[in-house]
């Protein structure tokens, strides 16, 4: 006996984006927590040790988040005029920051005063950094030098003065304590070794240089400013590897995801891209209500930070695993079935003759419908509120059964007003679909031979079918439309090797339509 | 005296003119000084300083009023003594470069340069309440006393180590406040300090006497409002000297934008002061002057304003003057470029009022008013005359002025914001008719650049706000401005947005089109040309494979309506007049009709009424979406066959 077939679902290819691995993960944070800061947020920077603390630099201010608070934790104030660059040291202990009015200010975290003041610069300080060895601040200003300063006694190491205009982004090495990196408005990037008093590597951005930041394995330097990112291999001596172009204003912030495959570049367009770092593709893209001057990543992605010009700060978290455990739940279940099941294990010798338990088939409800030949039940059940809006699919799938049975007509006949409307309703929705639509007109065709006797008794159902109308006119408008636009690529594919006619032809054309014909149409009728 | 609220660098200037409150005085983001009248709300006049862009204004003070009533009249120059009006003329601009410019609202014209003096940006200027002088601070940290009979520098002094930020001449002339982060009070005579005033711990920027009372009496009070802070300070003079702290302070909710009060002239006489801050609310405050008072006094009243839309969004205000008697307030608020003005009666019994004003309607009036305004001026028919006479004095003015004129019409279209240009574009009739000539929406003709930067960054929202355009000429613009590199992401874009409903689907073909007619040649030439395209070609194709049957199904679904359309309004008709004849002639044809019609003649008539409705609804929705629904119109032509028929039948 041959057993029942389920209706076979046609898997479509997805319209539009596609869901790749990469959308399902940054898609899955939590709607953002807002927070009004005193003005434009300029720095994020996360503390390197648990519980991941992040100093956020608005203004005269330098607030500390903790990973869950709203309120902050600690905030420094003690500065007269707008903090920049407020950055931990990486045993979270200490924070330095710069100044507008040149004074570099070390704090202790826990602390309200600071410690040390490093005065020297003569302009605004926007760079500060601590060395890999933790006695060390480099600092850089609109002075053009950047210099390094001994923590203890406060006194300034060495000045270097090779900048040739503001220095406003920076970065030190976390594996050697006598490297650093500086980005500057003159368009350069320079590695320093404090070793030789003097830049080792000079990279020429071609932007005056927002930011810069060290892949983890020190090897790959990315750059920012003006439109560009750009990606510098350090070890071939600041041999140019990528440049990017992915947003329409001044990239302000560059992140790297925890684990380096992804990089984070954020724009005045108010945009976060996500790149994947081994082919440098845009994987994911975050829109945010103002322009971005600042972004923070936390460990293990557990939030996105971002700052903004509005001076709002907006913090998302990743959605804990908690929150998809009903799942889990369900998935659960089966194994404490199978413990019933005795001689799992069992592995059949050669000998053995093997006999299959028949595995119970589970039926959806209009399969079961289907098996006993309930047509009409199983449309309606394939026309549930669920199925209909969520999965459109399977209910397109089921007419399409019931077609090829030849009892669609069946399934179809004998409608109150309600269940005619619905259904006119789902082919409405679901006409233009190109995906749907071979079914849907055949589906449509038939209620009307069905139906065409009691036309005009409901409002409601012929209501519906002048939306049809309207709908299937606007269609087929388009359609010839689309007509005509293939018969151009026809003759554009056609004329495309003979190269000789194309432009001779084209330019003509679109001549004679600039000179003003109204209607368009009929040039393009010619050509095809 | 005229409020000085805009001193700092980062604040925009926005004075009322003194006494009378006539004009209002502002200086706007790009750079020019528009005077409105307050009277009429419309632009009175607008000067452009030749160095608007390098050398912004940071600060307008007007002179004092010259009226006959006055008592002595003061010359300042000759040629104007004569002409004598009560009207506040004069009109001291402070730059960055660090000169100050001397604007007479009378003649419309600048009127004279001081310069020379300052090395660095000037930050406040003062006008002496008697005397023709003029004090100016700079960033230089120098005073300079200018005297405007002559237009040069009467004396110039080291006021502090810091910028001086803010200035103030007390009423009777004799003292002279400034400030960088100390204030200080000068004895203008000496040329002394008389006394130090510390507190502030960021650049003061407002500075006010708040009595007219002499400074050895205990009974001389100013106060101050510094950068980034959220405190009016009153401080006494005392006669002992031992004025160390302020004596009162008032709280408002954000840096202190523009400042008017009412000064008291004895103790009974309470201060009357109106505070516009930062972030657009206005704080009312009403207080005794005597002696010190340690809690913060907050405001009597808060005023804030919002738009009439679902969501309202607050309109921030830029300045507020007081009235003669307590309730009634000058306000200016909106936008810097069209700022709008408003006498309201405030209800001070209540603690905090809201106003809700349509700001969009009243922007686009004032709009239409002020380009009238600026044209009448211009259409003098002096210039013609005095050109060739007086080149060198009168011909730049007209030509200062026409190009301003100019100008300002290109800088209303590009100081909009993006959102509100594409407003624009749909609404087009309001600006057009505003603009009148048509030459100033020329900058929203195409949206290649819009374009581009959407495509690069892939920004979904302004891709919408392009695509959505449905005016022809627009599209091809955009499309034959568009540059090549982007030519092959819009297709691609294109694709994917074809696969839409058809609503929005049929706005894409248009692009498609444009963007095939316009760069056949490129296209043509891509060597991979069949790659890059196959994926919109082969998209077509399974959309159009359809094609047959659904224009059958069209056919069908047309050939229902007409004859339910037919069927309802033979109803009618018979309704009226003759039943019966109708019955036999469609009998063969329409038997189910025929039959229901004999049936439930009743009830059919009132479905038809319904259908009619819904019918007519559903063609005012088509033409909304789409201008030329000629399928419809069609439909109704046929439909006024039949009934032509019929009547002819019958």
């Amino acid at each position: 006996m041959a057993s029942f077939k389920p209706t076979k679902i046609q898997v479509y290819p997805k319209l539009g984006e596609k869901v790749t691995q990469d959308t399902l993960y940054w898609k899955n944070y939590k709607a953002p927590v807002q927070i009004k800061e005193f003005g434009a947020v300029t720095s994020i920077d996360f503390s390197p040790v648990t519980p991941h603390n992040f100093a956020v630099t608005a203004f005269t201010r330098i607030h500390i988040y903790g990973p869950f608070s709203q309120e902050p934790v600690k905030s420094f104030t003690r500065f007269k005029d707008t903090a920049y660059c407020g950055r931990f040291r990486s045993d979270g202990q200490l924070l330095v920051a710069g100044c507008e009015d040149s004074v570099v200010r070390l704090f202790d975290v826990s602390g309200k005063v600071a410690l040390r003041l490093f005065k020297g610069h003569t302009k605004a300080v926007h760079l500060t950094d601590f060395t890999s060895d933790r006695y060390q601040i480099l600092t850089g200003s609109d002075d053009y030098t950047c210099r390094l300063w001994d923590i203890p006694n406060a006194t300034e190491l060495t000045t270097y003065r090779e900048h040739t205009d503001y220095i406003r982004c920076g970065v030190t090495s976390k594996l050697n304590r006598d490297l650093f990196i500086t980005g500057s408005y003159d368009h350069t990037v320079k590695l320093f070794d404090a070793r030789v008093e003097k830049s080792v590597i000079t990279m020429d951005h071609g932007q005056p240089v927002e930011s810069v930041l060290l892949y983890p394995s020190e090897g790959l330097l990315v750059s920012a400013g003006g439109r560009h990112v750009k990606v510098w291999d350090l070890l071939k001596g600041g041999q140019p590897l990528v440049s990017l172009k992915n947003h329409h204003k001044t990239v302000t912030s560059l992140a790297l995801s925890s684990n380096g495959q992804r990089l984070l570049s954020a724009s005045l367009d108010r945009h976060v891209k996500v790149y994947n770092t081994t082919n440098y593709k845009v994987v994911h893209n975050f829109d945010y209500a103002a322009s971005i001057l600042s972004l923070g990543l936390a460990p293990d992605d557990e939030s996105i930070v971002v700052g903004m010009t509005n001076s709002i700060l907006s913090i998302k978290h990743r959605k804990k695993q908690e929150d998809s455990k009903e799942i889990a739940g369900q998935q659960r279940r089966r194994p404490s079935y199978r413990v019933f099941v005795k001689g799992k294990n069992y592995v059949p010798k050669q000998d053995d003759y093997l006999v299959c338990k028949p595995v119970k088939e589970h039926l959806a409800k209009y399969d079961k419908q289907l098996r006993t030949f309930d047509v009409s039940k199983a449309l309606d059940t394939a026309l549930g509120t669920y199925i209909r809006f969520r999965k459109p699919e399977i209910t397109v799938a089921v007419i399409k059964e019931l077609d090829r049975r030849g009892t669609l007509k069946n399934a179809l006949a004998g409608r109150d007003e309600r269940g005619l409307s619905q259904l006119l309703n789902f082919i409405i929705g679901n006409l233009v679909d190109a995906r749907f639509t071979p079914v849907l007109v055949t589906a449509a065709e038939m209620i009307l031979d069905i139906y065409k006797s009691v036309i005009g008794q409901s409002p409601v159902v012929d209501r519906q079918l002048l939306r049809l109308q309207d709908l299937v006119e606007r269609e087929i408008d388009f359609q010839k439309e689309l007509l005509e636009v293939l018969g151009m690529l026809d003759t554009m594919f056609a004329s495309s090797l003979p190269r000789k006619e194309v432009p001779c032809s084209g330019i003509g054309r679109s001549n004679g339509l600039t000179q003003g014909e109204p209607s368009t149409s009929k040039p393009q009728l010619q050509v095809t | 005296m005229a409020a000085d609220g805009g001193s700092s660098s980062l604040q925009l200037p926005c004075v009322f003119s003194p006494k009378s409150r006539q004009f209002l005085a502002l200086c706007a983001q790009d750079g020019r000084l528009r005077i409105w009248n307050t009277d009429s709300k419309t632009l009175h006049q607008e000067y452009v300083p030749s160095a608007h862009l390098s050398a912004t204004c940071t600060c307008i003070a007007w002179g004092p009023c010259r009226t006959v009533k006055e008592g002595p009249q003061r010359k300042k120059r000759k040629s104007e003594a004569v002409q004598v009006e009560e009207k506040a003329d004069l009109l001291a601009m402070g730059t960055a470069a660090g000169t100050v410019l001397i604007y007479s609202t009378a003649k419309g014209a600048l009127h004279c340069t001081l310069d020379g003096a300052h090395s660095g940006g000037v930050n406040c200027v003062q006008w002496h309440p008697e005397e023709s002088l003029l004090y100016s601070g700079s960033d230089d940290t120098n005073i300079v006393e200018w005297d405007l009979q002559t237009g040069k520098t009467r004396s110039k002094w080291k006021a502090d180590r810091a910028a001086v930020t803010s200035l103030c001449v007390s009423p009777d002339g004799k003292l002279l406040l400034s400030a960088g982060h100390i204030i200080k009070m000068w004895d203008l005579d000496t040329k002394e300090v008389y006394r130090k005033f510390t507190g502030h711990s960021t650049a003061v920027t407002t500075l006010r006497f708040a009595t007219t009372r002499p400074p050895d009496s205990n009974g001389l009070y100013f106060l101050s409002g510094a950068a980034h802070d959220r405190l009016l300070s009153v401080w006494q003079v005392r006669e002992d000297g031992k004025d160390k702290n302020s004596v009162v302070s008032f709280t408002l909710t954000d840096e202190p934008q523009h400042i008017d009060l009412v000064t008291s002239n004895s103790k009974e006489e309470a201060v009357r002061l109106a505070v516009v801050c930062k972030d657009g609310q206005l704080h009312l405050f009403e207080h005794f002057l005597n002696g010190p008072c340690k809690k913060p006094l907050s405001p009597s009243c808060t005023v804030q304003m919002s738009d009439t839309k679902e969501s309202p969004m607050p309109i921030p205000l830029l300045a507020a003057v007081l009235g003669a008697d307590t309730r009634t307030v000058m306000l200016a608020y909106g936008s810097r470029l069209q700022p709008v003005m408003e006498k309201v009666e405030i209800n001070t019994a209540e603690r905090h009022v809201c106003l809700a004003r349509d700001v969009q309607t009243t922007l686009s009036l004032s709009m239409e008013t002020t380009v009238s305004k600026v044209k009448t001026p211009i259409v003098n028919a002096k210039s013609k005359v005095l050109v060739p006479g007086l080149p060198g004095h009168k011909a730049p003015l007209k030509g200062t002025s026409q190009g301003s004129e100019k100008r300002k019409k290109d800088t209303d279209t590009k100081e909009m914001s993006i959102a509100e240009r594409l407003g624009e574009i749909d609404l087009s009739t309001v600006s057009e008719k505003g603009a009148s000539k048509g030459t100033a929406s020329l900058q929203t003709d195409n949206f290649a650049v819009l374009l581009v930067q959407g495509l690069e960054s892939n920004d979904a929202s302004i891709l919408n706000k392009v695509f959505l355009t449905r005016k022809e000429m627009v599209i091809k613009k955009t499309v034959a401005r568009l540059p090549l590199s982007a030519v092959l992401p819009l297709v691609e874009e294109l694709t994917k947005r074809l696969q839409g409903h058809p609503f929005t689907a049929v706005l894409m073909v248009r692009w498609l089109k444009a963007v095939l007619m316009h760069h056949t040649s490129y296209l043509a030439s891509l060597p991979d040309l069949v790659t890059q395209l196959g994926a919109l070609y082969h998209m077509i194709e399974s959309r159009v494979k359809m094609f047959h049957k659904l224009t059958k199904l069209q056919g069908k679904l047309y050939l229902l309506m007409t004859q339910m359309a037919t069927s309802d309004s033979s109803n009618v008709v018979s309704d009226v007049d003759h039943t019966a004849k109708l019955v036999y002639e469609d009998e063969s044809s329409d038997e189910d009709e025929a039959s229901g019609d004999e049936g439930l003649p009743d009830e059919d008539s009132d479905h038809w009424e319904e259908d009619e409705a819904m019918t007519e609804d559903n063609q005012e929705e088509s033409e909304d979406e789409d201008p030329d629904s000629r399928t419809e119109s069609k439909a109704n032509g046929e439909e006024d066959m039949e009934h032509e028929n019929e009547s002819e039948e019958e």
